[in-house]
């Protein structure tokens, strides 16, 4: 991104400038060109906002159906002052994203697991394919009615369909990794004297650690969609309540406000991932491009 | 002599073949009645045309597969699942990404089930011998092809293997560092004296180390001819060997052997190209 910098704007320097303050040019110019991209971004931000505001205080959009961005606000506010109708606004936080915290790390096990286990097993793979391919192709979120009528309207049944969901991504993945290990790191290994558990350990699962990996993003997002079609379809607690007690009182406001906290909450948790990822992904060597070196 | 011959390592082929089934159904054989044998602490290279099951012959001594028909003998006894006392070293490097140098070099002794602490001491020392003091906790990523290469020396030799097979190994790497390597490995060589088997298309590179070269014919290969090497050790510096008479003359002779089989796998490589062309 940041390469393109430096290309459009055409500075002369003296010939016989030393290196120390070529490079301390290079680092301003960087640092303007940071800026700059900071600016435009608050700008949009800003003009969206506030259009969106002008234009429903004028009345050319209906607040009641599309809210305002200071109605949302406020409604935040109150929420956090004097709590929502099934109790404090922290407290729906909290069943919310245990439930999605949950779902995530049983489906991930479970998916890394089995996706192991069917990579290093070819005979596993080849008869659980079939099966693994219809329930794939069923619309799982559909499940969720099902998980509610059997588990009730507690945490169990929104854990249950966030792990499916998460299942199915992070094991496909997981097999695929496998699938997708150096033989050489493994002949090596063998030669060594590695037993099969060992070679699954040293080679198999750090290999395919990128793989799932990879998925563990999508499957974060999964993880919060579960629990909150969960609670949609039927809770006593949580942020999907929420929406769907403001959809069924048409609070537009509402609506957007609890939409707006999932997605701070998602993005924090994200922003966690990304730091799990970095620590097991140290080996890695830096994708081209992110070499740091900029032409000057 | 004796105390060589009593040492384990010797490597001993009987009217070995090879077959493989190709994924779309067809036997085809990759070796085929191999006879040879490698003593206990010899260095054994064995060239050949491409496509001849040069490493085929190495997976079978190491136990990665079992012969067709014939028999694989190492130490003297038949092998069946993964030779003891072998190390590997390959064409592209198995050294493990996600493992620092120390952990890939101590990993041989990890998986026998010397204690953590233990191995990567025994690892650094043997960084030490190959020149990699201060590198030890980098990633196999941030050193040059020529490093990797020999972070895989260390790491095969400090499993004191009584065989050591090596495939390619030093191919992918720069013609100046390839010497440096050669020499490295003639040194190690020296102090633990394995049995090695070499795999190399590179005659040069052949007679400059081995005691004794194998010249293998187009695939499915067998042994063609074997030639001692009588040039005297140590060696010195490989780069040097090559302008001795003798070695001028070895190498005369063995490419004699050896072009036959490279252009007879040319021409059938080329028939096979104008095959799939048409």
């Amino acid at each position: 991104m940041s390469a393109a910098s430096t290309s459009s704007a055409v500075e002369t320097v003296p010939a016989g400038t030393d290196l120390a303050t070529l490079s301390k040019l290079a680092r301003d110019r960087h640092a303007k060109y940071v800026l700059q991209v900071r600016i435009t971004q608050f700008a949009v931000v800003a003009v969206l906002l506030g259009s969106w505001e002008y234009l429903s205080r004028i009345g050319v959009i209906d607040p009641f159906f599309f809210g305002s961005p200071l109605g949302i606000v406020e409604r935040l506010y109150e929420w956090f002052r004097d709590g929502t109708a099934y109790g404090s606004l922290w407290y729906q936080i909290y069943v919310t994203m245990t439930e999605a915290f949950l779902g995530f790390l049983v489906g991930v096990v479970a998916g890394v697991v089995l996706g192991v286990a069917l990579g290093e097993v070819p005979f596993l793979a080849d008869v659980l394919q079939p099966f693994i391919k219809a329930i794939n192709a069923l619309p799982r979120i559909v499940m969720g009615s099902i998980f509610v009528m059997w588990l009730g309207l507690g945490l169990p049944s929104k854990v249950v369909l966030a792990a499916l969901l998460v299942f199915f991504v992070v094991f496909f993945n997981a097999f695929q990794g496998v699938r997708g290990v150096d033989r050489n790191y493994v002949a090596n290994a063998r030669i060594m004297g590695a037993s099969r558990l060992q070679v699954v350990w040293h080679v198999v699962i750090p290999s395919a650690m990128t793989w799932i990996i990879a998925s563990l993003h999508v499957a974060l997002g999964l993880a919060v969609i579960g629990a909150i079609v969960g609670e949609f379809l039927g809770a006593q607690y949580g942020l999907g309540l929420v929406i769907a007690t403001a959809q069924n009182t048409f609070d537009a406001n509402g609506v957007f406000g609890a939409m707006l906290l999932i997605g701070l909450l998602a993005t924090g948790a994200e922003a966690l991932m990304a730091i799990v990822e970095k620590r097991l992904l140290a080996w890695r060597p830096p994708a081209s491009g992110e070499s740091g070196a900029r032409g000057i | 002599m004796s105390k060589v011959e009593s040492r384990a390592g010797g490597v001993e082929f009987t009217g070995v073949t090879k077959r493989f089934v190709t994924p779309s159904g067809f036997a085809m054989t990759a070796i085929r009645d191999i006879n040879l044998s490698v003593k206990p602490g010899e260095f054994c290279a064995i060239v050949g045309p491409t496509g001849c099951g040069k490493s085929t012959t190495l997976t079978l001594a190491a136990g990665l597969e079992s012969a067709s028909a014939g028999e694989v003998r190492v130490s003297g006894a038949p092998v069946k699942g993964i030779t003891k006392g072998a190390s590997f070293v390959f064409q592209t490097d198995a050294l493990l990404p996600w493992k620092q140098v120390v952990d890939n070099v101590a990993l041989g002794q990890l998986l026998k089930g010397t204690k953590k602490s233990v191995a990567r001491e025994k690892a650094r020392d043997w960084l030490n011998v190959v020149g990699l003091t201060g590198f030890e906790n980098h990633y196999p990523h941030q050193l040059s092809g020529g490093m990797r290469k020999r972070v895989a020396l260390a790491a095969a030799l400090m499993n004191e293997p009584t065989m050591l097979l090596m495939d390619e190994p030093f191919s992918a790497l720069d013609v100046q560092t390839r010497a440096i390597m050669s020499n490295e490995l003639l040194t190690m060589w020296d102090k633990l004296k394995p049995s090695v088997l070499f795999v190399t298309h590179d005659l040069e590179e052949a007679i400059a180390l081995a005691d004794k070269v194998v010249v293998m014919t187009v695939g499915p290969g067998t042994v063609k001819a074997v030639f001692d090497i009588d040039l005297p050790r140590p060696r010195g510096p490989v780069q040097d060997i090559r302008f001795e008479p003798r070695f001028l003359e070895l190498y005369h002779q063995i490419w004699l052997a050896l072009r036959e089989e490279v252009e007879h796998a040319y021409a059938r490589s080329a028939q096979a190209g104008r095959g799939a062309a048409a």
